[in-house]
């Protein structure tokens, strides 16, 4: 809201395509430009589209080559120095250069109308136009709603509510302590109590920034791996993923010794998919280095395809469900519990199984709602039935670890900015701390920006709710 | 003859003879302002419109009764005494009084942070009254009255020139001739229609002791100016005798053993540090509980759903909502002479003879013995969204109302808005604009945008937690917030004030930079100040200033080590370490103060017809709109149900009237030469702060 600060946004339509533009209005649009397009002294001229490779300011990785434009204030849309990155329409694309400029110190995302609303305060619109902006925001506003309620009824919804629950208590019960304990039965255990409780959200949140690595995930390529016994057709699915033979196929068992990898794009997601060597006690040395990178991997991967050779469950099927989970637990890493871990099991050569027991199979799986998503594939260099299930269900698993960048609305954005609340709300966090002992006003101020910062993903917290806290857990008596 | 009266008046605080001599010369005259009510909001109306400069009456029905305590003997406290503190800075009464009238003084939370420190005293009730009725009749342009008011005096012929249907033109007491005033403050407090409750019966009242007001007001609001009013109620304890009660059985609460004056321009308090008398703390017990339920059946005021606080309820409630728990009671002086104790956290409705069972189930109290039963009362009040921030009645021309009957509780949120009525009722008289104070300054302003945009639903207390800005509005800066502007813009604080205000900016001022250019490294510090709070990895340089931030560093410390450059502002020693440390929080602060600054800059015009205003909004957004009538853009955006959308269109629509303004005076510039104006209470205008 403040002019001050310097705000980004994708401008280009939501989806994809083949060029992004990504907008940047304020003061630091100037230094945005220079740090992330290489520009070392001169900015380069107004209103004249340059080509340049695009690196993030701070680990110089180059993350698109594309075409940037300056405009410098007053003659640009919001009336303030203004500068587009056009680039390539990819997720991944998109997704890092937005993160790269949410990384430079006073750039903060935008919020829903702000460019349009700074261009009205800088006169830049006839009234014509500005008719169309209430509405425009409405919209906006509308869809954010929208999009916020559907993030909302999710986990991430569930644990951000939680979270801007427990803090408006946390803020109540220390406001209660400064405004009432003098009076009322309010003890200092009031704030040994809130120290706890912060202590521990502080910590939620913190490891949730660290573990929530979708941005990258998106950038670099998701790990997936493909591990099983040997001979379950691990380097057949690969060639099939990739269509192409990449790797060597043979009957024989403990074909692929070293770990192959390919890049893929599934559902406009970045894969990068490992094949490694069958896990077998073997006694040649080769063989073992190969199974110790394949587990090696394995622990690594974001997400492991766990294959099998069907076949193997035969004849007795009623077993199969025990026999899956015991062979998962053999694969994966042996701390990982297999309900947690991201894991697809793919039961492969279903085609050597009869129709009818293949039903059974299907059944069997079906009633056993503890096993990971599985589906029945059969891939040989000649056919490949039951490919489009396997997709099917990797893009959804891709969709669960990075994000869906291009559903209604930018979501990625959103996550940018959810991002950088939540790096503001553990930074005001810390002044709680810092505070606590010395000044618990201004440690409240820490826990209130705390709170505005978590309110702006998941709706604004008034004073009047604060203290509708207080009296609840308090009986104030003066 | 006249004079030995009048002192023999004087020393038995009874000043009706002269006084009532005062006003009946009044009668006869017309007034620039007149305030009905002599509680804490009328005290301060009447002085802040007199100093202001305008000709003021204060209409009082029991002179005697003016600057009274009705309820606890005592001042400030969290959130409160920063009102006090303020309307001390704005040259009101409330903060020398008392200072001179305070038995048992302490700064509450002294252990969480300067922001949120609670100047609080117990008072002596004879001083506190003596020292408002003295102040009250030596303040020039200032004349008292007694008398019932019958009847406020309206027309219909408004200033077209000022926003309103109705227009004040004065007053008139019992069937005697009318007093015409340009601009009348009602402080009524609780006398709107109020009723007293005791056990079953139920009297006509505003305060036990006194008659009740007339009707006739409270029709002039409802029927004449269609004034939507709600009622509330409130209560208070019996007054119990001191020697009824074994004190050995209480825990004492000694007071401060520096006492902290309110005042800015006191530096002692009346009472000397060992006068001061202790408070004693007793808790409630499961027999409490008891006879509460027991009376339930004879306590019709309890049993009634009119909304009482939740902060300042009665034991009954207290019992009803939290059961079975220990509540505290506090036993504290009324005065220096007085034989009575005032049990706060004991207000209470049941039938006498049950109020004195209650409180003997307390151990310290089982002998106790009743002077005056607690009460309850219910009373109107007029709902303050109706109100512009100047406190003016939106719709009535010159008509100010402050106190309880905008739907507040206390003396302290009495007095802020006493004073800020009293300024804007003089300045509306003298043809000046009227003010409003922001919230970004101010507790006052926090006080008076809360009830003005979102009304109430309870008796609104003052709490730091409602200020957004509390690590800026502290106790410590009123002077430097308010007093300035209070003299060079406002015109209610008094030249001697203001200097010594002025002196106390530039000495901090000085102090700062002194501060900032003493600078050395941090080794240097630590050998100097022979300190161990700086870490020894700590390398570069410090300012003083920076050091000052420093938990354990005082002032002190460095004046020693730098007596030369910092000796000469010892004075101000508190307030330079309590600056020190908040600065860079304030900082940012300034920020977010600066956008709301930039809306309530933006003003909407009070009589906009919102339902019928050719923009695009939703029809809820219009009824909020017109219901509430936020008279800045900024105050509409902190409306509860207003969306993103409509602040966007309502912006573009004030730009647009704006817009065609300037056009319109552009056209007449070019027409005629315009005459040069004086000030002239031009409300919405585009001077900022200048609103109706």
């Amino acid at each position: 809201m403040w002019d001050a600060e310097t705000i980004f946004a994708l401008s280009s339509g939501h989806g994809r395509c083949g060029v992004a533009v990504v907008r940047v209005s304020g003061p630091a649009s100037s230094t945005a430009l220079r740090s992330m397009a290489g520009l070392t002294c001169a900015m380069p001229p107004p209103r004249r589209a340059l080509l340049r490779t695009i690196t993030d300011p701070h680990s110089r990785e180059v993350l698109d080559r594309g075409l940037i434009l300056w405009f410098p204030g007053p003659h640009s849309f919001t009336g303030e120095d203004s500068a587009e990155f056009h680039i390539h329409g990819g997720p991944a694309v998109i997704s890092a250069v937005l993160q790269a400029l949410g990384s430079l110190a006073g750039v903060r995302p935008a919020e829903a109308g702000e460019f349009t609303r700074r261009a009205f305060h800088a006169g830049k619109l006839d009234l014509t136009e500005v008719e169309g902006l209430g509405d425009l925001i409405h919209a906006e506003t509308e869809a954010q709603r929208r999009q916020a309620l559907r993030q909302m009824s999710g986990d991430l919804g569930r644990l951000y509510q939680d979270w801007s629950y427990r803090l408006k208590r946390c803020l109540a019960h220390i406001e209660a302590f400064i405004d009432f304990s003098e009076d009322e039965l309010i003890e200092d255990s009031v704030i040994s109590q809130v120290d706890g409780w912060m202590c521990a959200l502080q910590g939620e949140v913190e490891s949730h920034l660290k573990d929530e690595r979708r941005g990258e995930r998106l950038r670099s390529g998701v790990q997936v791996v493909i591990a099983g016994a040997t001979n379950a057709g691990k380097s057949s699915l690969l060639n099939t993923l990739c269509q192409r033979p990449a790797a060597i196929v043979s009957p024989v068992a403990g074909t692929t010794r070293d770990v192959l990898e390919t890049a893929l794009d599934i559902g406009g997601f970045p894969v990068l998919l490992s094949d490694t060597a069958g896990l077998r006690d073997s006694p040649d040395p080769v063989e073992r280095e190969g199974v110790r990178r394949a587990r090696e991997r394995v622990e690594q991967a974001d997400l492991t395809l766990v294959v099998m050779d069907s076949t193997l469950l035969l004849p007795d099927l009623q077993q199969a469900p025990a026999l899956l989970q015991g062979y998962i637990r053999s694969v994966l890493p042996p701390q990982d519990d297999p309900h947690t871990v991201k894991c697809v099991l793919v039961l492969n050569k279903v085609d050597l199984i009869p129709e009818q027991q293949r039903g059974q199979l299907e059944r069997e799986l079906a009633g056993t709602p503890s096993l990971p998503p599985w589906c029945l594939v059969s891939c040989t260099s000649t056919s490949s039935a039951g490919l489009q299930g396997l997709l099917v269900m990797l893009q959804a698993s891709l969709k669960a670890l990075c994000g869906d960048p291009l559903s209604a609305g930018p979501p990625s954005l959103t996550q940018t900015r959810h991002r950088a609340h939540l790096q503001q709300c553990v930074a005001a966090l810390v002044q709680y701390r810092l505070f606590r002992d010395r000044d618990l006003a201004l440690a409240a101020e820490g826990v209130r920006l705390a709170l505005s910062s978590l309110g702006r993903i998941t709706g604004r917290v008034g004073a009047e709710e604060i203290l509708d806290i207080i009296f609840r857990d308090f009986c104030i008596g003066k | 003859m006249l004079l030995r009266k009048w002192w023999s008046s004087l020393r038995h605080g009874l000043f009706r003879v002269s006084w009532a001599r005062t006003g009946y010369r009044a009668v006869h005259r017309r007034y620039d302002v007149i305030v009905v009510g002599g509680g804490h909001a009328g005290t301060e109306a009447a002085a802040a419109s007199a100093r202001v400069g305008a000709e003021t009456l204060l209409v009082t029905q029991k002179i005697d009764t003016i600057g009274a305590l009705s309820c606890n003997p005592s001042l400030g406290g969290v959130g409160k005494g920063q009102l006090v503190r303020e309307v001390d800075a704005l040259d009101g009464l409330c903060g020398r009084a008392g200072d001179r009238a305070g038995i048992h003084f302490s700064v509450l939370n002294r252990s969480k942070g300067p922001a949120v420190w609670g100047p609080r005293a117990q008072l002596d009730r004879q001083r506190y009254r003596h020292f408002i009725q003295g102040e009250l009749q030596a303040t020039p342009r200032l004349e008292v009255l007694e008398g019932s008011v019958e009847e406020l005096l309206v027309e219909e012929e408004v200033d077209p020139g000022r926003p309103g249907r109705h227009r004040v033109t004065g007053i008139r007491l019992g069937h005697g001739p009318p007093l015409e005033a340009s601009s009348v403050v009602l402080t009524t407090g609780t006398f709107l229609s109020g009723s007293l409750f005791l056990g079953q019966t139920t009297s006509p009242g505003g305060r036990i002791g006194d008659p009740p007001s007339s009707a006739g007001l409270s029709r002039t609001l409802k029927e004449t100016l269609g004034l939507e009013v709600g009622r509330l109620r409130t209560g208070t304890p019996p007054r119990i005798l001191k020697d009824s009660v074994d004190l050995t059985l209480a825990t004492l609460h000694p007071p401060d053993q520096h006492p902290t004056p309110f005042s800015f321009l006191n530096t002692h308090t009346h009472c000397k540090p060992d006068e001061q008398l202790p408070c004693y703390l007793v808790h409630t017990t499961p027999g409490v509980d008891r006879v509460v339920m027991e009376s339930l059946h004879d306590n019709s005021h309890i049993q009634q759903d009119t909304k009482g606080p939740r902060y300042c309820p009665s034991i009954e409630s207290r019992v009803l909502r939290f059961p079975g728990r220990r509540h505290q009671v506090w036993l504290e002086p009324e005065g220096m002479t007085s034989n009575l104790l005032y049990p706060q956290g004991l207000s209470m409705t049941m039938p006498p003879d049950m109020q004195l069972r209650l409180l003997r189930q307390i151990p310290a109290l089982h002998r106790v013995e009743i002077s005056t039963p607690g009460y309850g009362v219910q009373y109107d009040y007029v709902c303050p969204t109706q109100l512009s921030p100047s406190l003016q009645v939106k719709t009535t021309q010159g008509l100010f109302l402050a106190g309880q009957i905008n739907g507040t509780t206390g003396y302290e949120e009495a007095a802020a808005q006493g004073l800020w009525a009293g300024v804007n009722a003089a300045r509306s008289a003298l043809a000046a604009p009227l003010l409003a104070m922001s919230r970004t300054e101010s507790y006052i302003g926090v006080l008076i945008d809360d009830l003005v945009t979102r009304g109430v639903t309870e008796p609104y207390r003052m709490f730091t937690s409602r200020a957004e800005f509390r690590t800026l509005l502290r106790p410590d800066n009123a002077d430097l917030r308010l007093t300035l502007k209070g003299f060079e813009e406002v015109g209610c604080v008094s030249a001697q004030r203001y200097s010594e205000a002025v002196r106390v900016r530039e000495g901090l001022q000085e102090a700062f930079v002194t501060l900032g250019s003493l600078s050395q490294s941090a080794s240097d510090w630590r050998k100097t100040l022979e300190t161990s709070s700086i870490s020894q990895s700590k390398g570069g340089t410090l300012t003083a200033m920076e050091l000052l931030q420093y938990n354990d560093i005082t002032y002190d410390t460095l004046a020693a080590a730098f007596p030369q450059s910092l000796a000469p502002f010892l004075e101000f020693s508190q307030r330079l370490k309590i600056e020190a440390v908040y600065r860079p929080h304030c900082e940012l602060q300034k920020k977010e103060i600066q956008r709301i600054q930039r809306e309530e800059g933006m003003s909407l015009s009070p009589d906009l017809d919102y339902l019928s205003l050719p923009v695009s909004l939703s029809h809820e957004v219009r009824e909020i709109l017109d219901r509430v009538r936020p008279t800045t853009l900024g105050a509409a955006t902190r409306l509860p149900g207003m969306t993103p959308a409509a602040i966007v269109h309502l912006l573009n629509f004030v730009h647009q009237m704006n817009h065609n303004q300037n056009k319109i005076n552009q056209n007449q510039n070019s027409r005629t030469h315009r005459k040069p104006s004086g000030p002239g209470p031009r409300e919405g205008g585009q001077r900022a702060g200048a609103v109706s």
